[in-house]
């Protein structure tokens, strides 16, 4: 054999050594990463089956993975034992009124922060930021006691007035970032074209923002849908209760002889989630976009 | 001397450096003015409701008869007569010092895995993502019914192989581990592992091909380019979500009302106790007081330690 020939064999072998181990490596992540999924989506498989089962075959010592016939008047029965429907409107009636209240006034704050140069700037964004570390808990006795003297318990004032105010470090800090990427030039070139600053914000600024106005729309729908301590503290009539309120009062509901209810549990969780899972198929680069704008940049 | 009591000349002369010029003015007019809701709101439900609290710390007050000043005597009680105050705050630690750091690495595993360039990690993806979408009240429902002592299908199958299972939610030594179990099946695929994500896509491809000319095998590579590339996202999501899980409430409440025997009475449920069931609000407050303390000190410890860990390339 000649040197070339025994370099180009050598060389054969390595390559062949290479590709055998890269294919191993996928393998590997396949497996890896099925598993995971695995895992992770059982139990929305376990809770979608057990919603369409009857409670004799949940209740057996033998489980069913998937029901004998599938029983779709579990969820219909859900909203006729409990007013599941009035729940879920409720909830829904809190998000309309706290994403605009969070668009216009974290918008407005985050434009007061990006580009208007005020006194006193540093301190009120640092004691913004600084809000997010203390727990909550540290303002809600005097916000409850406020709100008591105010008459404002069982009403949704106590639930979507922050959002009205400045929605929240979080938002106003997202939106901030956002602005300071856009280029100053464009709010210049609209000045010397006569605008002030409304008209800027409105007609240069507002349209850019769309995807992150997007964001801060979803993670305020995610964060009221999800919501359990405000409307649990503030609303003791069970007609306002959220879908996250209710859903919880629903499990401690006794069962006073009546059967027993895991199925129609299920199937109540099941609703409760529906929505979320339609916004994020249909909006789902915005839920990721949003989380790399804010994580990245702190 | 004069000139200084005549007013025509010592405005003339003074004035001109102490007055705004009309651009500037403008800039704090129109700061303020859009800034005015958030201040509204800062002041309306964060400083002044703070201050509140502060000040109904130190006193007894029963919601229906006036506060009364009592010093630091709630400060006081918490450390020598509140059995509850000691164990609810050890709990806490237990749950947020297992949930956060085996959230964060079960994360960053999966990213590692899912960022290897193979085919169908959008798929994959949105199958982790999934359970982080559940709201957190319906994950509870959910995970009870799973983890059911007697017709739940983890201890049917586990019984199946032989293994006697524990009464999860019902036994007061796995009562918190279920909740960890929960809370990682929730935050393992979320928004953490899309911050890692995004950090691993960040990473120049230079430094792998550095480290391959010297020789490091993919073990090495992850070790000596990933990870310390990765510490400024580790950290971040280690400092949120122990500023989270340290406040740990609707879980608990919704799993397990504190129970069984107060085996999941985590310090907010303890403060909500007080405040909101026995009415005990200035002991409450007290207690909010204490927590954020608390919390504030971990954090600041945290941005402490970060200076011997946290590598920032370039910086």
């Amino acid at each position: 054999m000649s040197t070339l020939q025994k370099v180009a064999a050598l060389d054969y072998q390595t390559s062949a050594s290479i590709r055998r181990r890269r294919l191993t490596g996928k393998i590997i992540t396949y497996v890896v990463l099925t598993i995971a999924g695995l895992i992770f989506a059982f139990p929305l498989f376990w809770t979608m089956s057990s919603s369409l089962q009857t409670w004799q075959e949940l209740r057996s010592f033998k489980p069913h993975l998937l029901p004998a016939v599938p029983q779709w008047h579990n969820y219909v029965e859900v909203f006729t034992v409990v007013p599941y429907a009035r729940w879920m409107f409720n909830s829904f009636l809190i998000v309309l009124i706290t994403i605009p209240g969070t668009i216009l006034t974290a918008t407005l704050t985050a434009y007061a922060f990006a580009r208007f140069d005020f006194i006193g700037k540093n301190v009120w964004f640092t004691l913004m930021l600084g809000t997010m570390m203390i727990p909550r808990t540290v303002t809600l006795i005097p916000q409850y006691l406020l709100f008591f003297n105010l008459g404002l318990i069982n009403t949704y004032v106590p639930l979507t007035i922050g959002s009205w105010l400045g929605g929240g470090a979080f938002m106003i800090f997202l939106l901030r970032q956002f602005i300071m990427s856009i280029p100053h030039d464009l709010d210049e070139a609209a000045i010397i074209d006569g605008a002030g600053p409304f008209r800027v914000l409105w007609s240069v600024l507002m349209p850019l923002m769309r995807p992150a106005l997007t964001t801060v729309a979803i993670l305020t729908f995610l964060g009221e849908w999800n919501d359990f301590f405000g409307p649990f503290i503030y609303l003791n009539r069970m007609e306002l209760f959220t879908a996250a309120v209710g859903l919880r009062f629903f499990q401690y509901l006794p069962l006073e002889g009546t059967d027993p209810r895991d199925h129609l549990l299920m199937a109540a969780a099941a609703i409760m989630t529906i929505p979320v899972l339609i916004l994020f198929a249909a909006a789902q680069r915005y839920f990721v976009s949003g989380v790399v704008m804010t994580g990245l940049k702190v | 001397m004069t000139d200084l009591f005549n007013p025509a000349k010592a405005t003339s002369i003074r004035l001109p450096k102490l007055r705004m010029s009309r651009a500037k003015k403008r800039e704090n007019l129109y700061g303020y003015l859009f800034l005015s809701p958030w201040l509204i709101g800062f002041f309306g439900l964060f400083l002044g409701p703070g201050l509140a609290s502060l000040y109904l710390s130190l006193t007894q007050y029963d919601v229906l008869s006036p506060p009364q000043f009592i010093g630091l005597e709630n400060y006081v009680r918490m450390f020598t007569e509140d059995d509850l105050f000691f164990p609810s705050l050890g709990r806490t630690f237990y749950y947020a010092g297992l949930s956060v750091p085996l959230g964060v690495l079960g994360s960053l595993f999966l990213a590692i895995f899912l960022n290897t360039g193979i085919r169908g990690i959008t798929g994959y993806r949105t199958l982790f993502f999934m359970p982080s979408l559940v709201p957190i009240v319906a994950s509870v429902v959910m995970w009870r019914w799973l983890l059911n002592a007697d017709f739940g299908i983890i201890n049917q199958a586990l019984s199946a192989i032989g293994i006697d299972p524990p009464g999860w939610f019902s036994d007061r030594r796995w009562a918190i581990p279920s909740l960890i179990m929960m809370s990682l099946w929730q935050t393992v695929g979320g928004v953490q592992m899309i911050i890692f994500l995004a950090g691993l896509q960040n990473i120049p491809e230079s430094l792998y091909d550095a480290a391959a000319i010297d020789g490091a095998n993919s073990w090495q590579r992850i070790r000596y380019v990933t990870i310390p590339m990765l510490t400024p996202t580790i950290f971040f999501n280690t400092v949120l979500g122990i500023i989270g899980a340290m406040q740990t409430f609707v879980a608990a409440f919704v799993a397990t009302e504190g129970g069984p025997g107060f085996a999941t009475w985590f310090f907010s449920l303890h403060i909500w106790k007080q405040s909101f069931d026995y009415w005990n609000m200035g002991y409450g407050s007290a207690l909010a007081w204490f927590f954020a303390v608390v919390i504030v000190l971990l954090t600041i410890a945290q941005l402490r330690l970060s200076k011997h860990w946290v590598f920032y390339y370039g910086g």
